[in-house]
């Protein structure tokens, strides 16, 4: 377990069309930032007590992830914890919310990061099964790229 | 006919619902529990390299990759027809137990437990893990964090990747274990059998002890007589990685015994026109509509149908308290260790932490295997005994979990087959479903009631398709419209997750 450093979590499954979002976008903000700052990519299928888990002991967490708000697809929007607004993978039919697992961290002791949030990319095609995104969700990728990085260069102090 | 339709899922967390029709003196006709599915597995699959099933079918799902894993790397070994080594079958159960303690701890402090130890009339914002915590005491929470971590760290490096495991293979397992490794598994199963007793402790002083809740546990809300169904040892002892299939009747014999490569001549699926989903039952009772007894198929495959078809439970703790569930219920034995099946369907929660123990006595008992670090985890399998069919069977914390496969000679996929664990009670669980329609829709029962009793009816199925679905109810919002018989909206519930 770490006990700083940013960590990126691309929520979602890969082979479930524009559900694999989240990861890909994790994957090239970490590029974009790797030789700069101390950056850790996690892929996470489920959300609830694992999400919790995957940001315990990183001083700050960035979780990307497909969302489904009926929102044109490709729209890219970014949540706080505080307003939390559940995407598509970060609740867990099989334990709880974020929410709950976060505050189940906290009574529990668990290192949980100072900072936090919560960008989501619409989807279009999300219960088909494969491995290319649609044309819309594949231009917001960048999209979502440029915005994540600029927000963790922002938290670091790193030009 | 009046139309009630629940519709738990958001347009945020999938879809899904469920209708029940009332007749025109108000009673409960019928309920569909309307399931979609994914779209495009098998033709995703199809003219690809079987050896990747292992790796893709453990995308299925995110909260049982294990399963999956294990389902389709023992039906690789049949494609490839290369018997894994004892080690190597003794690894892929080691991490299997390593999973079930944390599904089952899971379950019961998130889902089942807060029913009962929070109270199922307690409000939602409090019927979740913190209520129970605060109930039990706080250090629980950190019980069950610990516990998951132990055992994620287990499943890391004996599956060779942390969450999607990939170390199966066809014929065995790509490492073997350190004898520092095995040191670390041993005192890590040393402490799930006492975080296991104390969970059953905490269940016999909460539940047990309280009239009122020992009453909801054995009252015949969610009572079914079904067929049940579990995967047993040479000894017909539950086993959750390997063995025969085997079916009990509702009064307890044995119906059928059948190796799992077998499953098509003994399990058929009926399909209706209104839900993607397939209600599988058995095929030589045959389908009688969603009712239970004798001479109907329908079949339930969970913890509660492993324990009514297993000849009490292969390790000591585990077996005593098996013992004190079916006295406490009542049963007769029907053999020199096994009782009359019990139908009360909220029982499933007690027989989940009779399976936390008995999965934790058994990662001890491998743990301590001579064998388990021996470096001999792989035949290689032989191009001359190469088969092209293989039929892979676990059982998913959920239910019995079938992978079968089929490919041209060079091993690419020709055809991908599966029946997922909680398909298996499909029909159950919508009957449960109907059960706790009629008990409450027609009694003027206030919302919460009937809101929480129905979620009470899926969750102790512990219901998980995201493997055919994305997400079903565990919490989440729930709307609940009655109409009547003109289809006119009289009533809606709503809670928000």
């Amino acid at each position: 377990m770490k006990d700083s450093g940013t960590v990126i979590i691309g929520m979602g499954n890969r082979l479930l069309s524009d559900d694999g979002v989240g990861f890909a976008v994790a994957v090239a903000v970490a590029e974009r930032l790797k030789h700069h700052m101390d950056v850790t990519v996690t892929e996470l299928h489920t959300g609830g007590i694992r999400l919790m888990e995957a940001m315990a002991g990183f001083k700050r967490a960035v979780v990307v992830d497909a969302m489904l708000s009926g929102a044109h697809p490709g729209t890219v929007r970014r949540f706080d914890p505080r307003d939390f607004v559940t995407t598509k993978n970060t609740f867990s039919s099989h334990d709880t919310d974020f929410a709950t697992a976060y505050d189940l961290g906290r009574m529990a002791g668990v290192p949980l990061p100072e900072q936090v949030s919560f960008w989501g990319v619409e989807a279009r095609e999300f219960d088909l099964f494969g491995e290319r995104f649609t044309d819309e969700v594949a231009a917001a990728l960048p999209v979502a790229v440029d915005l994540i990085v600029a927000e963790i260069t922002e938290w670091e102090g790193v030009a | 006919m009046a139309r009630i339709t629940i519709d738990p899922i958001t347009r945020l967390e999938g879809h899904g619902k469920i209708d029940i029709f009332l007749n025109d003196q108000g009673r409960v006709e019928n309920t569909y529990f309307q399931i979609p599915e994914l779209r495009g597995f098998e033709q995703f699959c199809v003219g690809r390299m079987a050896e990747e099933m292992p790796v893709i079918t453990n995308r299925i799902c995110g909260v049982c990759p294990e399963a999956h894993h294990l389902a389709a790397t023992k039906a690789l070994d049949g494609v490839f027809g290369a018997e894994p080594t004892s080690v190597a079958k003794k690894l892929r159960e080691l991490l299997y137990m390593a999973f079930f303690v944390t599904d089952h701890t899971t379950h019961f402090y998130a889902l089942g437990g807060p029913d009962f130890i929070v109270g199922p009339d307690a409000p939602p914002s409090e019927r979740n893990i913190l209520g129970v915590a605060r109930k039990v005491g706080l250090e629980v929470a950190g019980s069950v964090i610990a516990c998951r971590k132990r055992n994620h760290e287990i499943i890391t490096f004996l599956g060779g990747r942390s969450i999607h495991p990939v170390a199966g293979v066809p014929g065995g397992w790509s490492r073997a274990i350190t004898t520092e490794e095995r040191t670390q598994i041993e005192a890590a199963a040393r402490k799930n059998i006492a975080f296991a007793q104390f969970t059953l402790t905490t269940f016999e002083n909460i539940v047990l002890k309280n009239p009122v809740y020992l009453d909801l546990v054995t009252s015949d809300i969610y009572l079914h007589r079904t067929y049940s169904m579990g995967t047993v040892d040479t000894g017909n002892q539950t086993n959750f990685y390997d063995g025969m299939i085997r079916v009990v009747d509702p009064e307890g014999n044995e119906f059928v015994k059948y190796n799992p490569s077998e499953y098509r001549e003994h399990i058929a699926e009926r399909v209706e026109a209104w839900t993607y989903l397939k209600y599988p039952y058995l095929k030589k009772v045959g389908w009688k509509g969603l009712n239970d007894g004798i001479e109907s198929g329908i079949y339930s495959a969970t913890p509660l149908s492993r324990l009514n078809v297993s000849e009490g439970m292969a390790t000591p703790l585990a077996n005593a308290e098996y013992q004190r569930m079916y006295e406490t219920f009542g049963c007769k034995k029907i053999t020199a260790a096994r009782y009359e099946p019990i139908h009360h369907r909220l029982a499933t929660h007690w027989a989940r932490l009779i399976e936390l123990l008995y999965a934790s006595e058994r990662m001890l008992e491998l743990a301590l295997d001579p064998e388990i670090t021996s470096p001999e985890t792989r035949n290689i399998p032989d191009p001359a005994r190469f088969v092209g069919v293989g039929i892979g069977s676990v059982e998913a914390p959920r239910g019995t979990l079938t992978h079968h496969y089929e490919t041209d000679k060079r091993g690419v996929l020709t055809k991908v087959n599966m029946i997922v664990g909680t398909t298996n009670n499909y029909a159950p669980m919508s009957m449960s479903i109907k059960r706790a329609a009629e008990k409450l829709i027609t009694s003027n029962a206030p919302d919460e009631a009937i809101l929480n009793r129905v979620e009470m009816a899926f969750r102790l199925y512990d219901p998980c398709l995201s493997c055919a679905t994305h997400f079903l109810p565990g919490k989440m919002p729930l709307t609940v419209s009655i109409r009547d018989s003109q289809g006119d909206l009289l009533r809606e519930m709503r809670r928000q997750g």
